[in-house]
């Protein structure tokens, strides 16, 4: 009986083994030659799970795609992915255990800004080349020489777009009285500056301005607040869940303000797709856009759509894919893999992305890039800049369906 | 002070840590008269959840009616695994630290489980009352909290019946009460703790679905749903069904409260500092412990 058991529960471990290795599983080296490693890790379990799946489905295509054309350097290119299970230390960890330990040839770019931020700091130690979202502006002004944002992960600039659009309509169809309801990290407090300067410009009085920690499991208070006081707009400056508890808490009690602008939960698939019609209407911002008129954003949604069954690529998607295009123009650009070259390339040269060209300035950042979206029908449109607008904005936002 | 504001954010906090209460009695059952403090509690929780989600998308079955299902389902689903697993770490001379590290890693085991089934994307339970709310004058009682308050007056009033009205349920009691006498009457030790375990799962899998009405969830939500749990059974005693109830009200009026008269950024740091407030002067809870 007791052997029984013993038997069962090892095969139950066994299993279970297998699983975790399964979840590991580097990719596989393509191509001849010694392969060029890129190491590094991202959030492959835990809260920002969704997001780094996404990020690593751009860097694996790219590297596909580039192995298809011979490799970097003439090399193929494999990935040494952790999963930092969604913890900035465990990030930090990692990156140093692949520059020290596996000593690989090249860094990738993690997420969220705060594990990017704290790795931008082990990459400049090490001086190696650091190709990521960051962590908002603060994150790119310590001085690091090796961090480049490209693109960038702005909070700073996440709404310019929206604003400038709003500064486009009639002074009286503006909304009067904002709601600021803002997550208590630095991600969502960068937001809050371009809150700030618009709101002040545009004559916008914010009458609540209140931050809250994770978890948020109830938004019933926030949306009773903002109702009473006949909050027109409202900033949800949060991530997927609080935003949803948010959304959610605004339907049931019925406020329907002229616009719900929200931070980075809207712009990830799972809003759309778990939402449904009530996700519709919400305004946010983007540094990067399936529908933008670069090389590339045909091609990787051509890729989505066949591989994912997605209309246009997630932003995410786009991140990765476009981080290892960057870091592709610096090696190439260098013609090496010595990192001070691939830096040195990098400040004095143009590189092309699928968010279009960038030049860096002496923080590693491109000029700013805003664009205004919104998520009409369930997809996320573009409604600023005129010149790449897919959608007319809805504005006043309908009143929710029952 | 808006009266107004205040009673809706207490309704909504009532709600809310009543189904915390939900999640948690079974938690509290098991460390009670096993000694198992169970990690993975609120993972089977969160797979009872995922169970009526599926069902909900594929079959559009309301999450009420499946959790007729997933209830039974999670109740076979831990007397397998309270074989397999639990009852030989029963024996070990720690038995607290042993179960916290077994369960620890079985509830990494699920969380994976459900990455691999469900992928990590957050989920949404959106049953057709889900952004609808009973308009009572100026007040709002959201179904999804109606509904979760609902299964967790059900599910507790049930747990407590079955311990007071029947056999089984008297000699779960006998076990954590006097154990040895328990068996010197007949009770079968491994029988009672198996099925006060399954029992326990199965209400871990009622209130994963009713919070699960009330928030988004991805595979390792878990963890943060455990935090409320060492919260509620820490406040109620452990092994209290009463206690259990009345520590989820509490920590339901304390969150209403916060919400409507303190910054947001302290409704956290208030309840959670309740936690460390009832742990130095009454480390056994606030009620007396005890099935």
């Amino acid at each position: 009986m007791k052997g029984k058991r013993m038997k069962g529960f090892s095969l139950f471990m066994t299993i279970a083994v297998l699983c975790g290795i399964m979840l590991t599983v580097p990719a596989a080296a393509i191509g001849a030659g010694k392969p060029i490693v890129i190491g590094g890790s991202l959030p492959l379990t835990g809260e920002f799970a969704e997001t780094g799946l996404w990020i690593e489905r751009g860097m694996r295509y790219w590297a596909e795609e580039i192995n298809t054309k011979g490799g970097l350097l003439g090399r193929p290119v494999e990935f040494k992915i952790y999963d930092d299970q969604s913890n900035v230390g465990k990030a930090v960890t990692f990156a140093e255990k692949a520059i020290t330990v596996d000593k690989v040839d090249l860094l990738f770019g993690g997420y969220p800004g705060t594990a990017a931020r704290a790795v931008m700091a082990v990459a400049e130690k090490h001086k190696m080349v650091y190709i990521s979202m960051g962590g908002h502006m603060k994150s790119f002004q310590q001085g690091y020489a090796y961090s480049f944002g490209a693109p960038p992960l702005m909070g700073e600039w996440w709404y310019e777009g929206f604003f400038q659009w709003l500064n486009s309509l009639p002074a009286n169809q503006r909304p009067k009285r904002a709601a600021v309801y803002t997550i208590n990290n630095p991600v969502g407090l960068s937001l809050q500056d371009c809150i700030y300067r618009w709101t002040k410009y545009l004559n916008i009085k914010i009458v609540i301005d209140e931050k809250y920690n994770s978890p948020l499991t109830d938004a019933t208070s926030m949306i009773v607040k903002a109702k009473q006081m006949n909050c027109d707009i409202l900033f949800s400056n949060g991530f997927f869940p609080d935003g949803v508890t948010t959304m959610k808490a605004a339907k049931a009690l019925g406020y329907n303000p002229k616009a719900i602008v929200q931070g980075i939960g809207s712009v990830v698939p799972a809003w759309v797709k778990e939402l449904g019609a009530d996700g519709n209407y919400v305004f946010s911002g983007t540094v990067l856009h399936g529908m933008l008129n670069y090389p590339g954003n045909d091609k990787l949604n051509a890729y989505v759509k066949k591989k994912y069954k997605l209309g246009i690529y997630p932003l995410y998607f786009g991140f990765g894919y476009a981080w290892m295009q960057t870091l592709q123009q610096g090696v190439t650009g260098a013609n090496s893999l010595d990192q001070t070259k691939i830096r040195d390339w990098l400040k004095t040269h143009k590189v092309n992305t699928i968010a279009g060209p960038m030049t860096f300035d002496k923080y590693g950042l491109p000029g700013p890039i805003n664009f205004a979206t919104q998520i009409i029908n369930g997809k996320v449109e573009l409604i600023w800049p005129k010149n790449v607008q897919t959608k007319q904005p809805v504005y006043p936002k309908p009143a929710w369906t029952k | 002070m808006d009266a107004v504001l205040l009673t809706q954010s207490l309704i909504s906090g009532i709600m809310m840590g009543m189904v915390y209460a939900l999640l948690s009695v079974g938690f509290s059952l098991t460390w009670g008269v096993m000694h198992v403090i169970h990690i993975s509690h609120a993972a089977f929780g969160l797979l009872g959840a995922y169970v009526a989600y599926s069902l909900l998308e594929y079959f559009g079955v309301d999450p009420i009616v499946s959790a007729a299902v997933s209830v039974p389902l999670l109740f076979l689903l831990a007397c397998g695994v309270y074989q397999l697993l639990i009852k030989p770490i029963t024996k070990a001379k720690e038995v607290i630290v042993a179960s916290m590290i077994l369960t620890f890693g079985l509830a990494i085991i699920l969380e994976n489980v459900m990455v691999l089934i469900w992928k990590a994307d957050p989920r949404i339970m959106t049953p057709t009352y889900s952004s609808g709310a009973l308009i009572v004058g100026p007040l709002y009682f959201q179904y999804p909290h109606l509904v979760g308050f609902g299964l967790s007056i059900v599910g507790i009033t049930a747990i407590y019946l079955f311990l007071q009205k029947t056999y089984t349920g008297m000699a779960v009691r006998a076990a954590w009460q006097q154990p040895e006498a328990a068996q010197l009457y007949g009770v079968n030790l491994y029988r009672i703790s198996m099925i006060t375990f399954a029992l326990a799962v199965s209400t871990a899998g009622a209130g994963g679905i009713s919070l699960a009405l009330l928030n988004s969830f991805e595979p390792h939500s878990h963890n943060l749903w455990l935090i409320y749990l060492f919260l509620v059974v820490i406040v109620g005693g452990v092994g209290n069904v009463v206690g259990t109830a009345l520590a989820g009200l509490i920590i339901g009026v304390i969150t209403g409260l916060s919400m409507a008269l303190l910054p947001f950024q302290w409704v956290n740091l208030v309840t959670f500092g309740l936690l460390m407030v009832f742990l130095i002067f009454r480390p056994h809870g606030l009620f007396k412990q005890g099935v």
